[in-house]
This record gives C-alpha cells, structure tokens and sequence, in this order.
C-alpha cells in the first residue's frame, strides 16, 4: 500500500473521531421540562422574568446569584448561579444557559447573553431623545 | 430628503462617499484591466497593464481618503452621522477616537482594504513578471472589499454598509421630523468601555493586515494555476506567507493580551467562536507554508500545498462572515449582530470558492504531483504530516464553531457540546503533542534520505532528556493533576526546545540558513508551555473557603457532567478589613473615581513565617459605570517574572452616590435620615480616657474641649459648644472623630461626625456635668450596610512564557523571511 494512502487512512479516521467526540459532547437546546426529565446538562434558552427578583446579597454568600428565566415554551424556573452577576445582565433580550435541574431549580454553570444594544444601541438614545423633544 | 436640517455637516460625508464609489471604480477598472493585461498575448501593448496600474492607484487613494474623511468626522465628532454617534463620544481622547474608527464593521473592512492596497501597491514595485495574474486576483478581492461599503440598495439587496450613513437615515424616529434635531443630539453613544484599552489600538490594525496578507500566497498560487506556471510561483509566494504567518500569529496573540489585561473573564483565551475564527487561515497558512517548502526542496506534495494555500484565502473570508453575519449571535460573546451583509459576505466566500475549485478541477490533471512516495525517514515526509496535523486542528475548530452555521444549513437544533472548554482544550492539546512532537524530531530527518539508525539514537535521546526534564516541570507546576494530554504537550513542547535549541546553535557554528525555521519553533513551543501552565494551573486566590478547586475545562473528568462555574471564585470584602487570601492579607482600602473610571484600591500584603511584612503592593481594578452598559469591570494585574497575580472587581452595592455629596452633608447637619442604614445605637456613659469597644476595634475619649466654631455655623455670644474628642481604632487602622454638643438659648443640638472608613457615626448626646461623665451615642453599621467589593483574584504562573514565545516566534519568522527572500529570483 502506498504511503499516501495510508496518511489518508489515517485524516479519515482521525477525521471521524472528531466528528463522533462532537456528536457525543453536543448537547441540545431544551426547555426546563427536559432539564427536569432528563436530569442531565443541557442549554436552555430563554428570557430573563425582569419582574421577578434578582437575587444576590454580597454577605451572605458572594457566590449565589438567582433570578427567574423564562424558556422559549413559557415555562419559568429558578435559576441558581456560582458567582456574580454577569455584566450586561439585566440588558439581555435573550439568555442560553447551560447546567441542569438539581432539586426544582437549575442550577447553571454558564450564562450565554445576546444583547444587541452592544453594539446598535440605537434604541435607548432615542426613546430618551423622544422625551425630550415632547416635552419642547 | 427635501427637507433642511440645520447644523449637519453634509461635505465630509458627500466627499467620504464619493472616494467609496470612486475605490470601487478603480478596484473594477483595475481588475478588468489587469486581466486583460494577463490574456493578452501581444507583450507589445502595455497599455491594459499600466491602466490597470492606474486603477489601483486610484483605488489606494481613494481608500486613503475615505479614511481621512471618516476620521475628520469623527474628530469633529459630527454626530449626524450614525457611524460617528454610534461608536465615539466627545470625552474620547483622540487615540480612542482612532480605535473607534475601526470599532465598526464598515472600519473593519475600510482597514483591511486598506492594508491589502499597501500589500498590492508592493506587489506593482516587486513582482515583475507575477505582477499582472497577481494583481488580477488582488484588485477581485479589492472589489469585494471596496463592494462592502457601498452601501447601497439594489434591486431591494442592501449592498454593504456605508461608513457614511446619516444618523437620521439609519434610524426612525419622530426626533428627525425636527429641521434642529442636531441640537438635541448632544453627544454620541460612546465606546463600549472594554474597548478603551490601548491594545485596541494597535490590535485591530495588526490583525487585518495579517488577514489581508493571506491574499497575496492566494494569489501568486492562483495566478500560478491560472498561467500554468505551476512550478515558479512557490518561490516567490514564501516569503509572503511566512509574512502572514508572522502578522496573523502576531494580531491573535495581542487580541488575547487585550482579552487577559481588559476583560473579566479571567484568562487569555476562551474559545470563543469569533477567536477560534480568527486563527482557521493561521493553521491553515502555517501548514500551507511547511509544505510549500516541502514542495520546494523535494518536489513532494504539491498538491497539498496548493490545496492549503488556497484554503487560507477562503478561511480568511469564512472567518469574516462568521464574525460579521450575526449567525453566531446564540455562541458567541462579541461577534457582531447583522448588519444586512449575511448574503453578501455569502456570496463574498462562493465567488472565491467557485474560483478555487474551478481551478483546481481543470488543471489536476496538470499538476507537478510526483509519482514516487517519499521515503519515511525524510524530513519532506514528516513535515507533510505535521501539515495534515495543523489542517485536522483547523478541520475540528471550523466544525464545532460552526455549529450554528450547520443548524441554520440543515435546519437542525444541535447545541456545542456543553463542557465547551474541555471539549476544545483535550482535542486541541492532542493535535498540539503531535504537532510539537513533530517540529522536534523532523529536525534530525533531512530531505530526501536520513540515516535510520543515526537518527533514533539522537531521536530517543532527546525524548528521554525531555522526559528527564517534564516529569519535575510537572510536579512542581502542578500539571500532573490534569488530563494525560496537557502533560504530553508539556512533553512535547519541551521536547521539541531542546531539538530546536541544538539546531540553533548549529546554526550559530555556521548553518545560519536554519536559525529562523530553529527560532520560531522555539517561540512556539514556549507559547504552547506557557499556555498550558498558565491556563491549567491557574491558581484562585480569592478562596474563602478551604480546598482546592478544579479548574473549568481542564480537570480530568473535563468531559463528564461536572458543572464547571461551580467553583466559588468571588469573595467579599469589607472596606478597611483585612482578609487573608492565600499568602496575602488582602485589604479593600478605598476608592477613587477619575470618570468615567472608579477605582478600587485593594491593598495585597504578604508576610513571612515571623510576621514581618515582605511584600506589598496595591492593585486597582477599574469599573465603569454606564447607564447604557450598565457595570464593566477591568481586571489589574500584578506582573512578576514568573507569575501574575490578577484582580478584578465582580459586584459593588448598589449604584454609587454621586460623589462627594452624602458623607459631608451628613456629617455637618446631622442628618437623621441615614440612621436606617446603622444598627440601632448604643449611649455610652464615659469619662474622659475612658474607652468603649465595638465590633471592629475601640475608642477613647481623649478630651472635652470649648468649641469656638462649627463648621459653616457662626457661633453667638451666648452658645456653648462642647467638641468630644474620640481616637478611634479599627481593624487596626487610626480615626479621630469630634462630635459636638451646643446650647444655643435653651434649645440642644448635637452634630454628630461619620467616620465612614469605619462604618461608624458618633454623636455627643448628653453632658453629665455632675458625674463629670459625658454620654456618647455609637451608631454601627451592620456589616452588609458597610462599603464592600466583591472580586475575583487568580494567578497565573508562567503567563510570561506565553508572550516571550510570542516574540520569539515573531523574530523566527522575521529570520525566516530575510531567508527566502534572498532565495527569490524573479524576472
């Protein structure tokens, strides 16, 4: 057999292991019902409850941050994070977070924000920029 | 439209627009006539070969004066423009204001067509013979790039975005049926406060000419294709590809420097997809270059080389439609949102794509591609793997970070696999054993046949030198507690420093020739070293608890169902108290606000077995606070030579006052009103000298002396004021504080003093005259009420072997370059 058809061998199996270590890492986008049935770690997408309090209080225990998120099905769930309040939290329009149902609440190991007013925050200005002009 | 609207400045931008279309002409006139130039047979007629010239010429300035137009805008912070109020603000200073030229998609391309012009405009001085095929492919790509910034509509498309976009024209709102509503848009939107770093400066302009680079390898192997050439381009196209090598590798590295010093996410690196982007034409050149030189001095795998140079140019183009399209919006922190472009930066990669594979297809068959297999103890063999090697790392980061683009192709719904981190982390690192393994012992391998038993005794000495070095290396930095593969890239790193180390000081005995190739491997392999330190053992200082904890990604069940964020990396501080964290008593002294910034000073002190004092530093991370933002944090970060000890601030209370109103106000009216945010008081009945002790120290009355004035109350004839006056000491630190008593007519007032540092406020309530007693009113705050911060501090060991390989690499390149350059002969 010719070298080079061996090195290609091998790229395909390589190339295949990969892909299979993928699949079998890649997990799915759920809602909280699936979190709570299959008890294993998932991505849930969803929104932040602003209604609902943000809870967090420094002296008690700096790594304890709850909120409530709504999932893409209407569903809401406690959600329990180690650590702080990420920046640009209370801005996101949309929330993927990843971690799984421990006792009721999901407890979440990373919190994923898309907050378009990063970068086109054209919105805010103008609502303020309308005010103003109404009241001229 | 037909409507006048005062204060605009319409010029810059009528002028800016015009120099867009204008490069665009010139990129349009400047491809078809070198490409006639190129199909031309009749060596006689230049004149397609010098208007082509004359197009580009006129491309690059127009380039260069859509620059100066934008930058006059956004100097003159002319905010009815939207690019000027989208992305600066008038208390920028003037090098942010450079950074926020290129803050936006439209810069980002205005920079890369900018370098390219510079690239092609060497390519008209250098390339002699290469010049016209070459020049063709260059100024095509110049039409795209000049093509993204139209910003026009046609046929209901949106083709490109225009730096020039009035503020009124990019958004609807009532506000702009105003002929003044200038006057109402004071200031812009400011840039995003992590980018107002100095790395953001010179980061972007670094990393688009590494990516505006690739063009050229990409041309000089399509104009080779093209003219059939199929040997003679190779030669010449080298030096530049290790050019883009050098720059790209450059731009990345300083774009996690950026990430390490500015942002909070505790590391130099995180996998994210628009960074994993930004090195696919990097692995894919590094690999692409190896094999050109395989090709070069054997005649071996051709194929693969052209194959790899090719792909670099459109993973450059697949890197800017993932960073750019929005379709990463659910994965990644900081791509951009949709800017209208998603097709056009589609159809941006097919164009280039349907180029590549139509030429590939048609001359296959015309290919130099050697019959005979190469033996397997030659250097040309390994090299060749080690290149497959760089394209299976490049070939798993595109698949996984591509994810959304597969679920938006296929109309699936799959997630990246949740343990991202480790996921990454352990299939990277195999391919980098293989990869450093590789770079070492392929230097005992010489072209075409090696002497197989000289080269395992040198092979295995090494690796057993190696071995002997990494087992302590291990121990000591702490590596063995993680997976077996990052100790094989220590292994392999190592491994190949000392291969590399021997062919360097061959070098200086002669064989200068092979010092860059020896030099660059060595950055290489300290780069990978000191990543894999760093990164893995990363040590947590900011632990209020006991135990050690295992680090996201890398622990060894890094692919099991372990949440990663569960480890308690914040602690809380009081102000003014200290608290030991690892070796350091670390204090929260205060804090000083020079806006938009406040910083956090936070004291660290470290102290031997006897007590005494041998370290001490203060650290200041910042935070912005921005109503549009909301709270951003920047990390500050101690240098040593071996390690970094690096803090952020991760919570505050609440929003902070408006400084310097509350405290002093307080303290002069005696203003009841705070008394909520204290404990309930305590009267002390005291006799001077006497003390009083509360929670965090204590205090002595030293003395009762006649007051003669209050601070902004002039005192009359007939008042008595009574000043107490009280040394306070808590958690060690010193105060004083001189509450007063005053009798005015037959009314009683106290003016009670805050001592905030402490958290506490006294008052002189009563005076006992007949037990020669005074009564002393102590109000506490409770602990949550007193000022505190929450951080994070971690250390990085080694962290400086990541950026010193960096430099090496840099200057391996550089070695290199000079190298081949010599070696190019063109006509």
């Amino acid at each position: 057999m010719k070298k080079s058809s061996i090195i290609g061998l091998v790229v395909i199996a390589i190339g295949i292991a990969v892909i299979i270590s993928i699949y079998k890492g890649a997990s799915t986008y759920g809602s909280f019902t699936d979190a709570r049935t299959s008890q294993s770690v998932l991505r849930v997408v969803g929104q932040l409850d602003k209604q609902k309090e943000l809870y967090y209080d420094a002296a008690k225990d700096a790594n304890y941050f709850s909120f409530y998120v709504k999932d893409k099905k209407g569903e809401e769930c406690k959600v329990v994070f180690r650590g702080t309040e990420p920046q640009d939290f209370q801005k996101s329009e949309q929330i993927v977070l990843t971690g799984q149902m421990v006792s009721g609440e999901f407890h979440a190991s990373e919190i994923l924000m898309k907050c378009p007013s990063k970068y086109t925050q054209d919105k805010i200005d103008v609502t303020e920029a309308k005010a103003k002009s109404a009241s001229i | 439209m037909n409507k006048a609207f005062t204060g605009e400045h319409l010029l810059p931008g009528h002028l800016g627009q015009f120099f867009v279309i204008l490069s665009f002409g010139g990129a349009l006139l400047s491809t078809l006539s070198y490409y006639f130039a190129t199909v031309n047979k009749n060596p006689a007629d230049r004149s397609w070969h010098s208007m082509g010239r004359w197009g580009f010429y006129i491309n690059s300035l127009s380039i260069i004066g859509v620059g100066v137009c934008l930058f006059y805008i956004l100097y003159n912070h002319y905010f009815e423009y939207h690019y000027a109020w989208s992305y600066t603000s008038k208390d920028l200073p003037v090098y942010y204001l450079v950074s926020g030229f290129w803050n936006g998609q439209e810069g980002g391309f205005l920079l890369w067509t900018f370098w390219q012009a510079v690239l092609g405009n060497i390519l008209i001085w250098k390339a002699k013979s290469w010049e016209k095929p070459v020049m063709t492919i260059v100024s095509f790509s110049q039409l795209w790039l000049a093509s993204m910034l139209l910003g026009i509509e046609l046929f209901g498309a949106k083709i490109g975005s225009s730096p020039f976009l009035l503020l009124r024209k990019a958004i609807e709102a009532p506000i702009f049926s105003q002929p003044n509503y200038l006057s109402f848009i004071k200031d812009g939107q400011g840039m995003n406060p992590l980018l107002q770093n100095y790395w953001m400066v010179i980061h972007p302009p670094t990393l688009f000419l590494g990516l505006a680079s690739v063009v050229v390898p990409f041309a000089y192997a399509v104009a080779g294709l093209w003219q059939k050439k199929y040997k003679e381009w190779v030669v010449p196209a080298i030096p530049y590809a290790l050019f883009a090598c050098m720059i790209l590798g450059t731009g990345v590295v300083m774009g996690s420097l950026w990430a390490y010093e500015s942002l909070n996410f505790g590391g130099f690196w995180a996998w994210d997809p628009v960074e994993n982007a930004s090195i696919f034409p990097w692995l894919i050149m590094v690999g692409g270059l190896h094999v050109l030189i395989v090709y070069k001095n054997s005649g071996h795998s051709y194929f693969t080389g052209v194959f790899l140079v090719l792909v670099s140019f459109i993973m450059v183009l697949y890197q800017s439609f993932l960073a750019r399209s929005g379709i990463l919006g659910e994965t990644s922190v900081h791509s951009f949102v949709d800017n209208g472009l998603f097709w056009h930066l589609v159809a941006f990669i097919l164009v280039f794509l349907g180029l590549v594979i139509y030429l590939v297809v048609t001359r296959y068959k015309e290919m130099p591609i050697s019959k005979k297999d190469e033996e397997t103890y030659s250097r040309e063999f390994w090299m060749f793997v080690g290149a497959i090697f760089l394209g299976l790392s490049c070939f798993h980061l595109v698949l996984v970070t591509s994810i959304p683009v597969w679920n938006r192709m296929f109309g699936t719904k799959v997630a990246p696999p949740t343990d991202l981190v480790g996921h990454y982390n352990i299939i990277q690192a195999s391919f980098a054993m293989v990869i450093t393994l590789l770079t070492g012992f392929s230097q005992f391998l010489k072209y075409k046949k090696t002497d197989t038993a000289k080269f395992f005794i040198s092979t295995l000495v090494y690796l057993l030198v190696a071995l002997l070095i990494t087992v302590p290396v291990d121990y000591f930095s702490g590596l063995y507690k993680l997976h077996l593969v990052f100790q094989l890239v220590m292994l392999g790193a190592v491994y190949s420093l000392l291969v590399n180390g021997k062919v360097l000081i061959d070098a200086f005995k002669g064989k200068f020739k092979l010092a860059g190739s020896a030099v660059a491997h060595i950055g290489f392999g300290l780069m990978l070293a000191g990543a894999i330190v760093a990164a893995g053992t990363r040590g947590l200082v900011s632990v209020n608890e006991s135990g050690t904890i295992a680090i996201a990604g890398f622990d060894k069940s890094a692919q099991g169902n372990k949440i990663s964020g569960d480890s308690r990396e914040n602690v809380m501080i009081y102000k003014n108290e200290p608290v030991k964290m690892g070796d350091y008593m670390v204090t929260y002294a205060g804090d000083s606000t020079a806006e938009p910034n406040h910083f956090y000073k936070i004291d660290y002190r470290r102290y031997d077995s006897k007590g005494k004092m041998i370290e001490s530093f203060e650290l200041k991370p910042k935070v912005q606070l921005n109503d549009r933002m909301g709270m951003t944090s920047s990390p500050d970060t101690r240098h040593y030579l071996t390690h970094d000890l690096y803090t952020h601030i991760t919570a505050l209370p609440q929003p902070k006052q408006p400084a310097g109103t509350d405290a002093q106000a307080a303290a002069d009216h005696g203003d009841e009103n705070n008394d909520k945010n204290y404990d309930p008081p305590i009267a002390h009945e005291i006799a001077v000298g006497d003390t009083i002790r509360f929670r965090e120290g204590y205090m002595v009355l030293r003395g009762l002396k006649k007051e003669t004035a209050i601070q902004n109350i002039p005192l009359l004839a007939n008042d008595v004021a009574i000043g107490a006056k009280i040394d306070i000491v808590s958690n060690n630190k010193n105060y004083t504080a001189e509450p007063v008593y005053m009798i005015r007519g037959k009314n009683v007032f106290d003016f009670s003093r805050n001592v905030d540092d402490a958290g506490l406020k006294l008052r002189l309530t009563k005076i006992i005259p007949a037990d020669n007693k005074v009564e002393i009113t102590v109000y506490q705050q409770p602990e949550n009420k007193r000022p505190w911060v929450v951080m994070r501090a971690l250390d990085f060991p080694f962290i400086n072997l990541l950026w010193s390989g960096t430099l090496i690499m840099i200057l391996g390149f550089l070695l290199s370059i000079f190298r081949r350059n010599k070696e190019v002969k063109v006509v």
